[in-house]
């Protein structure tokens, strides 16, 4: 049977959901961002991107390209809510999905009665009932899925055949193709590679010879748009984490501790929501020349509890006392506890008022 | 704008006023609290678009004006000034405000006037006056079951309506739901129906609880928005568009059990064995001839039960419900006898008081895996 994948992805989604909250910020540039002088852009609505503003770019060149811009700070609360009625949406049409953050999700169309119409009802629905407008791709893997719902964003629906999609992207930079970078392209072109059609016809032993045996026949494959197409319905985290840049790096240790113990409580706040607990904890430390180092330890028992998280952070911390300034602190929860033994009720048991 | 108060007046006022206050608009006015000084009257106005908030400040006023400062930065610096008289002074060349309070001395810049909105003057199409404490009251005892949800814009508010002599609110989180109604004693000239924002009604219930000394609050309803004035309190909303659930269908018409029991004992019980009910264990009750058995379990902390006598007969049952819920419901009925309705174990449980004094909860079980 013949493989056919979808990929769904919101268009600009957090600033559209910034937008349905307040309606106000309609048809201006909205980008949703920390306000620290090393915040990032998180995402940015497409008034917004016709200056050149990007994600992850930093928000000071964001407003530098765009000094109208209004900087609205990330509530991911709202758009975890947003997120979850879309998926629920979307697992409503098709049975298998591999949902990859809070705007996008594989969905396996195999053996689908007419999945276009099906797909195209999705969006639709999607759009009624929570106002977020979806691109999609459709292909007979991830890659092609990938790429063509990016093509024609916003509200884009496109179709391609791996072949289609080799044809329509031949004179394409290499960096389209998700998991070739902006490193590996600068090295491509130092090559002579430019296009896409130009990487998919060099031989697999000249690629090998210039990115070694495993990821030179990659990366011809990924320009002849072979991918899995399998995809994996659930995608459990093995870790999670929460860190932070600080403004100026921090020399004094007190004030070190003020933020692992912020970052502490906002990570076991996470993981007490989505009721898990975990064994390792960890912290990240960055320090102003960029040493990055990471310290582990871990414990007996599950925990999600602050006291203990920041405890063992700090132990860490201090063990480690870090030699310069520092620029980033992180804390990370990772060896979950089984999550079956840990739920002791299953999801739904709470039962509700039809409205 | 010039004025000289007490830094326990500006603390004080300040609290309510910064809770209103935005915590993350684009708009940087809206985080700020603004004053507005003129002969007679100094006041403090916060909003955050949705909610704004008019409260006055005793103040001498030495020279009128206006100035927006920065709710959050002024709160933490009223919270640490010495106890005693303050001054506080626009200094427009500056674009800062000077804070004198014995010998501390503050420079705020203030945020752009321009950018602060004007709020609502109190009154409207319909005006009604309610007794304060009525309207209060009744507003403490629903808005727990209100949703805190904002991806659902309808339940996070309370109905709240009144004609003749009867006050009602309504709140439901789609898990539990509370009908409040309200005798009064002089009949409302002209009634209304509203959806309102229950983190307004609650602040208005905090400021009236607080001492603002008020008998009556007066309601304006207009097309989107209502004002209730409590004395020289303002506070002004929006209204929720759309249809507020229509709840009176789903309340069932006739209970398998009505069982009427002490509602301090009931509630001394769940509170209890409630500590024993963590990460999203259920409250189990077991329903046999003549005993209610209230238990919870959490694998790994630990088992609780309690028995109480109730007058249950018929075939034995089991029913779940959330511990917060439950409590939420049973607290609502203050005091006397509660009257606890059930059906079966995944049909809603009804807590009514049984006092007669017009207050009912809805509650919809957990599922058991026996």
């Amino acid at each position: 049977m013949a493989r056919l994948i979808a990929h769904l992805d919101l268009d600009a989604f957090y600033a559209t959901v910034e937008l349905q909250r307040r309606p106000e910020l309609r048809g201006l540039p909205v980008i949703v961002s920390g306000s620290g002088p090393r915040a990032v852009v998180t995402t940015a609505s497409y008034e917004a991107r016709r200056f050149g503003v990007g994600s992850a770019m930093p928000t000071s060149r964001a407003l530098r390209l765009c000094p109208d811009a209004v900087l609205v700070p990330p509530d991911f609360e709202a758009y975890r809510a947003v997120s979850q009625k879309v998926m629920t949406l979307v697992r409503g049409t098709v049975d298998v999905v591999e949902v990859l953050g809070l705007d996008e999700a594989y969905l396996d169309l195999s053996g689908m009665h007419s999945p276009k119409a099906a797909m195209r009802r999705l969006v639709t629905q999607i759009r009624e009932q929570t106002g977020m407008s979806a691109s999609v791709g459709i292909g007979p893997n991830t890659l092609v899925a990938k790429v063509a719902s990016d093509a024609e964003k916003p509200r884009g629906f496109v179709v391609l055949t791996r072949e289609e999609a080799c044809l329509r992207f031949a004179h394409a930079s290499p960096s389209l193709v998700p998991g070739i970078g902006a490193k590996t392209a600068e090295k491509l072109e130092r090559l002579g590679i430019t296009t896409l059609q130009q990487l998919a016809a060099t031989p697999g032993e000249v690629l090998a010879q210039h990115f070694g045996g495993r990821q030179g026949p990659w990366l011809r494959s990924r320009a002849r748009f072979e991918a899995s197409d399998q995809i994996t319905p659930v995608r459990v985290a093995v870790s999670e984490s929460r860190e932070t840049t600080f403004d100026i790096d921090v020399t004094d240790g007190e004030e070190l501790a003020a933020a692992l113990r912020r970052l502490s409580e906002n990570l076991c706040d996470g993981l007490a929501r989505h009721r898990r607990s975990g064994r390792t904890i960890a912290i990240k430390v960055r320090l102003d020349d960029w040493t990055t180092v990471t310290r582990a330890r871990t414990v007996e028992q599950p925990t999600n509890d602050v006291e203990v998280v920041y405890d063992v952070a700090r132990g860490l911390l201090c063990e480690y006392a870090p030699s310069r300034p520092v620029r980033l602190l992180g804390v990370r929860m990772a060896t979950f506890a089984d999550e079956a033994e840990d739920a002791p009720r299953p999801p739904g048991g709470q039962l509700a008022l039809p409205w | 704008m010039k004025l000289s108060t007490t830094s326990s007046e500006l603390l004080g006022q300040l609290q309510t006023a910064s809770r209103v206050a935005s915590t993350r608009s684009a708009v940087q006015a809206l985080s700020g609290v603004q004053f507005q000084a003129t002969a007679d009257l100094v006041e403090l106005r916060a909003t955050d678009m949705e909610v704004g908030l008019r409260i006055p400040l005793a103040a001498e006023v030495e020279r009128e004006g206006t100035a927006v400062l920065p709710a959050r930065l002024l709160l933490d610096v009223a919270r640490q000034l010495p106890s005693g008289s303050l001054t506080l002074e626009l200094r427009p060349a500056e674009q800062d405000v000077e804070i004198i309070c014995g010998p501390a001395k503050f420079h705020l810049r203030t945020l752009r006037t321009e950018d602060f909105p004007p709020l609502p003057e109190p009154g409207g199409d319909q005006i009604v006056h309610l007794p304060a404490r009525a309207f209060t009251e009744t507003i403490a005892k629903v808005a727990r079951s209100a949703s805190r949800d904002e991806t659902r814009p309808i339940l996070t508010g309370i109905l709240v309506s009144a004609s003749g002599t009867e006050l009602r609110m309504v709140a439901t989180d789609s898990y539990r739901l509370s009908v409040k109604e309200t005798r009064l004693e002089v009949p409302v000239e002209a009634g209304f129906e509203a959806n309102v924002p229950a983190r307004a009604l609650q602040e208005l219930e905090r400021i009236v609880a607080s001492g603002a000394e008020a008998e009556t609050i007066e309601i304006g309803v207009r097309a989107n928005q209502v004002v209730f004035r409590a004395g020289d309190v303002v506070l002004s909303s929006r209204l929720i568009d759309g249809q507020f659930p229509n709840y009176r269908q789903l309340l069932p018409e006739t209970y398998e059990h009505e069982l009427n029991v002490a509602g301090d004992e009931l509630v001394g019980v769940v509170r209890r064995i409630s500590l024993m009910a963590q990460k999203n264990a259920p409250l189990r009750l077991s329903f046999t001839e003549g005993e209610l058995t209230i238990s919870a379990q959490t694998p790994d902390v630990g088992e609780a039960s309690e028995p109480l006598p109730v007058p249950f007969t018929g075939e034995p049952f089991e029913i779940g419900f959330n511990p917060d819920f439950l409590r939420d419901g049973l607290e609502s009925v203050e005091s006397g006898d509660v009257v606890l309705k059930l059906i079966s174990p995944l049909r809603p449980g009804l807590i009514e008081a049984g006092d007669g004094s017009g207050f009912l909860y809805l509650i919809m079980p957990i599922r058991l895996n026996v």
